[in-house]
């Protein structure tokens, strides 16, 4: 039974993993200052990527990869612990972003954020006693967000971080299960995806602006090169009254929809079965083309298309998925039936696979260096 | 570890044909648990005894946690677990939480080496755990109390009542455990590792047992059985995980009738049979329950002929009546197999057995299943027998009533798991006088399971059973028991050592990038060192125990250390008029080992336990 509820938990886990990206702020090399200091200030102080490994729900697996760019391509697996005399991470890595010269890994089982050198990824700070959080984003190098779940139906919340003090200054109540957020033009995006809402923060005032109505269970954001907000919504699964089962009738499918956040029209494309989540949006480097999975596939979509996309791009579903903003090479994360270590695929944009290299458990998201 | 032997040894030279099971099992190993260990360890489960004694290993999610058990290289579902010869796995997981079944009760524990589901029928791949009541021997009446305290607020109390005659015997046990396993720890996890107490691992345990044999005529007895466990758990927490307050209860009735009947045709049994095993789960968000009937019938005929042959056939009846949380309504499922067992000496020192099973299963179809054994003393002088053994065996495992029928899981092409367990034994007793016997043995075995199941999502997510692979697991064992006498000292001692090897041989679904890597959580090495020292009203028992590294995924990038554990009993037996006083102070975990047998779930560090017991004669 306790196996069980393990399955049930995680396939809520599984179902609910978004990759992380497109919305991480991969601009900090350009904050820097220009002269920089010849020598390397870490091992990863380089060109390259890093892979969030999920790890297996209450296994405290957790761990992340880097994969260098220079010749060779060099994997490195399990950093946290390495540069950390083997402690582990923790339980359930959702997000890591990279702030300045730290690295802030949301753990979300572990209800932490662990701040880390981003060049050593030794730890210099934790933040404990979060309320299950998801996912991080940072305004700037003093101010940041985290979405949190607080207890799975409820209402969650949105807390802003003070990150030279790494202290919580105020928490905004959002709507249940708080998934992704995106901050744009000002404003802080929050999917909620227990809800059918978007809401929208003022980042200047930190107070609840305006609530957007999108598609049932909104999980992930991403923002196009003409600043359209997309979010990719997973359909609400209904179960029958003794939860024994799920009632296709009252469940409904899952949808991509395209915010236009001057006007807060939306227009929605529906996938056509509500006996499939699509799952992991994503955007490349230039804003112009969406990937996302369903039905076992991967597909790849252009922003200006005015319905769902028909074109397979990978003949398979994955874990995770991420894409180079330079190079627009996809990564996407295998989980090899999470017994073992996963597999991450690297594929040209002709959705051709160029390699693929070993991991940690459950690879399901990637930042670009 | 060894003991069993001695008692095979004594049964071949007393009769030839006895009534256990082992009987149709020549050519595997059966190892009995040794009974000074069982009584002095009575408080504990079975989960920790066979941890400490056998080279099973057993991964517990912490000290309040299920444990699951890992033998010969297989999963805990294959491992069947039987009760006075019948199944309590329980049908839903399709494995039994070894560490809910107390020791308290059990007369004999003992362990069959690799494949036996010819004899034992579903789930017994890697081996099976054959628990038995007690039998209460002593004419009039009997009993005793025996009252513990140990470190980290553990208590535990046991009373046993007995009443005996030539043709009736009638015996109550019954205990309580309370474990509040506050124990300090540091926490891997957290910045710092600080040393912290565990929280949230409490365990309170209470159960029942009654036991009547009555001869009712000098041919026929009949026995009545039952067996009452209550579980109540906080689980504990994996360091770096949040406390979800997980809390599990589990209850199991069992309660059995057999009648055995001695004829001209031989001998008849006939087990009847009625389990209800519920189980609650809950923590923050969610909430479910479990709650199975089992009904069981087996009867057998065994017709012996002359001191050569011998043939037992049967029949097993099981049905389930499920309720889950998980099942779209009440589930019903009927399983029937049907069984021949075969023995033939053809000369003294040679025995055959040839067992067969054919099982019958709703939507299932396992394979005939068979098992061909043998076992030779080619030599046998005055002081030195040595013996040469082996057996080929099949195994088979039904899909469990979870992986039959839990809402949207559901896997139409499910198929029974099959395994393939070949071994070859050596044996060598040496007898010196009544003042020393040693006896070693070495077992070397190769197992192939196929169509192994295995909850894995499928393309689009969802979790669901499947056949995921296949398994090669080959190991090594080895065992040797020496028992002496000098003047009034009696030892006994034991050293074993265990090798395996257990690797994915084909991968049917996702990238098999695995494949020939050493299965997670199955240590290649374990040993144990287990002693036994007697002089006068003294006794001291010894358990050294060596695990090697496990692996944590199926990769062999992440490990556990290897550990050792030392526990020591010191007992002094007094005598008080007829009745008996005996005293035990035990260190568990003596050198303070900070271990884990699955990882980030921390174990107690080094521990004492003061016992009373006061036995009526």
């Amino acid at each position: 039974m306790k196996k069980l509820n393990y399955f049930r938990s995680f396939f809520l886990a599984a179902t609910l993993a978004v990759t992380s990206l497109g919305f991480t702020s991969c601009d900090d090399k350009d904050n820097i200052e220009p002269e920089l200091p010849a020598e390397v200030r870490g091992p990863f102080d380089q060109k390259g990527v890093f892979i969030l490994n999920e790890g297996n729900y209450t296994h405290t697996n957790s761990s992340v990869s880097f994969m260098s760019d220079s010749t060779g391509h060099a994997v490195a697996n399990h950093i946290f612990s390495k540069a950390n005399a083997d402690r582990p991470l923790g339980d359930v890595l959702t997000d890591l972003d990279l702030v300045e010269d730290r690295a802030y890994l949301t753990v979300n089982n572990s209800n932490k954020i662990e701040v880390v050198n981003a060049y050593t990824f030794k730890t210099e700070a934790v933040l404990e006693n979060l309320k299950q959080p998801r996912y991080f984003t940072a305004l700037d190098a003093d101010k940041a967000y985290v979405t949190e779940w607080i207890t799975y139906g409820a209402p969650g919340q949105v807390s802003v971080i003070d990150l030279k003090t790494m202290k919580i200054t105020k928490s905004i109540p959002v709507g249940i299960q708080p998934e992704e957020l995106l901050l744009a033009g000002g404003k802080l995006y929050v999917a909620n995806s227990g809800a059918n809402t978007i809401t929208v923060i003022n980042t200047a005032t930190d107070a609840v602006e305006n609530t957007i109505t999108v598609s049932d269970s909104p999980m992930n954001l991403a923002l196009d090169r003409n600043n359209n907000l997309w979010v990719l919504s997973a359909g609400k699964i209904v179960y029958t009254s003794d939860w024994s089962a799920i009632d296709y009738t009252l469940t409904t499918a899952g949808a991509l929809s395209k915010v236009t956040p001057a006007t807060q029209n939306v227009e929605t494309y529906t996938f056509d079965s509500n006996r499939t989540i699509p799952t992991n949006l994503v955007i490349n480097g230039s804003g112009d083309k969406l990937y996302f999975i369903y039905d076992g596939k991967t597909f790849v979509q252009d922003i200006n298309a005015s319905g769902l996309s028909s074109t397979v791009f990978i003949n398979s579903g994955f874990h995770g998925l991420g894409v180079d903003p330079e190079t627009g090479n996809i990564y996407a994360g295998d989980h090899n039936n999470w017994t073992g270590d996963g597999t991450v695929r690297v594929y040209s944009p002709d959705g051709q696979q160029v390699s693929n290299f070993k991991v940690g458990i459950g690879p399901r998201g990637f930042v670009f260096n | 570890m060894a003991q069993q032997d001695t008692t095979q040894h004594q049964l071949r030279t007393v009769e030839v044909f006895g009534k256990p099971a082992e009987v149709y099992a020549t050519g595997s190993r059966v190892v009995q648990l040794d009974s000074a260990f069982l009584s002095t360890y009575s408080s504990g489960s079975l989960a920790e005894a066979l941890q400490a004694r056998t080279p099973i290993y057993f991964k517990s999610y912490g000290v309040s946690g299920s444990s699951s058990v890992a033998f010969r290289g297989t999963n805990a579902s294959q491992t069947a677990v039987l009760w006075n010869g019948l199944h309590i796995a329980s049908p839903t997981l399709g494995q039994s939480d070894f560490s809910v079944l107390p020791l308290s009760g059990i007369g004999e524990v003992a362990v069959q080496h690799g494949a036996a589901a010819a004899s034992y029928g579903s789930g017994a791949i890697g081996g099976a755990v054959l628990l038995n009541s007690p039998k209460y021997k002593t004419e009039g009446i009997g009993g005793d109390v025996k009252l513990e305290t140990g470190s980290f607020d553990r208590y535990f109390g046991s009373g046993n009542l007995g009443y005996g005659s030539k043709k009736f015997s009638y015996a109550l046990s019954a205990y309580g455990h309370l474990a509040e396993n506050t124990f300090k720890y540091k926490d891997l996890s957290r910045f710092g590792t600080p040393e912290v107490q565990q929280e949230h691992a409490q365990v309170q345990q209470h159960g029942l047992t009654q036991d009547l044999n009555w001869h009712i005529s000098p041919a026929t007895e009949l026995s009545l059985h039952g067996w009452y466990t209550f579980s109540d758990r906080e689980l504990q927490p994996a360091m770096g995980a949040v406390n979800t307050n997980a809390r599990q209860l589990d209850e199991s009735l069992r309660l059995m009738a057999g009648l055995q009947h001695q004829s001209q045709l031989g001998q008849t049994d006939v087990k009847l049979a009625y389990f209800n095993d519920f189980l609650h789960y809950t923590d923050n968000s969610n909430d479910s329950e479990a709650d199975v009937d089992t009904y069981q019938l087996q009867a057998e005929q065994t017709y012996t002929y002359g001191t050569r042959w011998s043939l037992r056939g049967g029949v097993n009846l099981q049905h389930f009546v499920a309720r889950n949380d998980g099942y779209a309504r009440e589930q019903e499922e009927s399983r029937a197999s049907l069984f021949a067992l075969f023995r033939y000496d053809p000369v003294q020192p040679l025995q055959l057995t040839l067992n067969l099973r054919q099982a019958l299963v709703e939507n299932y179809n396992p394979p005939l299943t068979p098992a061909l054994g043998f076992n030779w003393k080619f030599l046998n002088s005055n002081q030195h027998q040595v013996s040469l053994k082996g057996n080929a065996s099949g195994s088979y495992r039904v899909p469990t009533l979870n992986d039959r029928f839990w809402a949207g899981a559901g896997n139409p092409d499910l198929k029974p798991e099959q395994g393939w367990n070949y071994e070859l034994g050596l044996r060598h007793v040496l007898v010196q006088g009544n003042a020393f016997l040693l006896e070693t043995e070495a077992t070397g075995y190769y197992m192939l399971i196929d169509d192994w199941i295995q909850w894995t999502p499928n393309y689009t997510g969802l979790w669901r059973p499947t056949n995921l692979q296949k398994v090669e697991s080959k190991g090594i064992e080895l065992s040797t028991t020496a028992t002496a006498t000098l003047g009034e000292v009696k030892l006994s001692s034991t050293a074993g050592y265990t090798y395996t090897s257990s690797v994915q041989a084909a991968v049917y679904e996702g990238s098999g990038s695995d494949k020939g890597r050493q299965l997670m959580y199955v240590p290649r090495h374990k040993a144990i060192l287990a002693t036994e020292a007697k002089y006068k009203s003294w006794s001291l028992l010894g358990n050294l125990n060596y695990t090697g590294l496990r692996y944590t995924s199926n990769s062999e990038t992440s490990h556990l250390d290897d550990f050792i554990l030392l526990n020591l009993a010191l007992s002094r037996r007094l005598q008080l008029g007829p009745n008996t006083l005996l005293l035990t102070l035990r260190s568990d975990n003596l050198t303070n080992a900070a271990y884990q047998t699955m990882a980030y779930r921390a174990m107690p560090p080094r521990g004492y336990t003061f016992s009373l017991r006061f036995i009526l004669p």
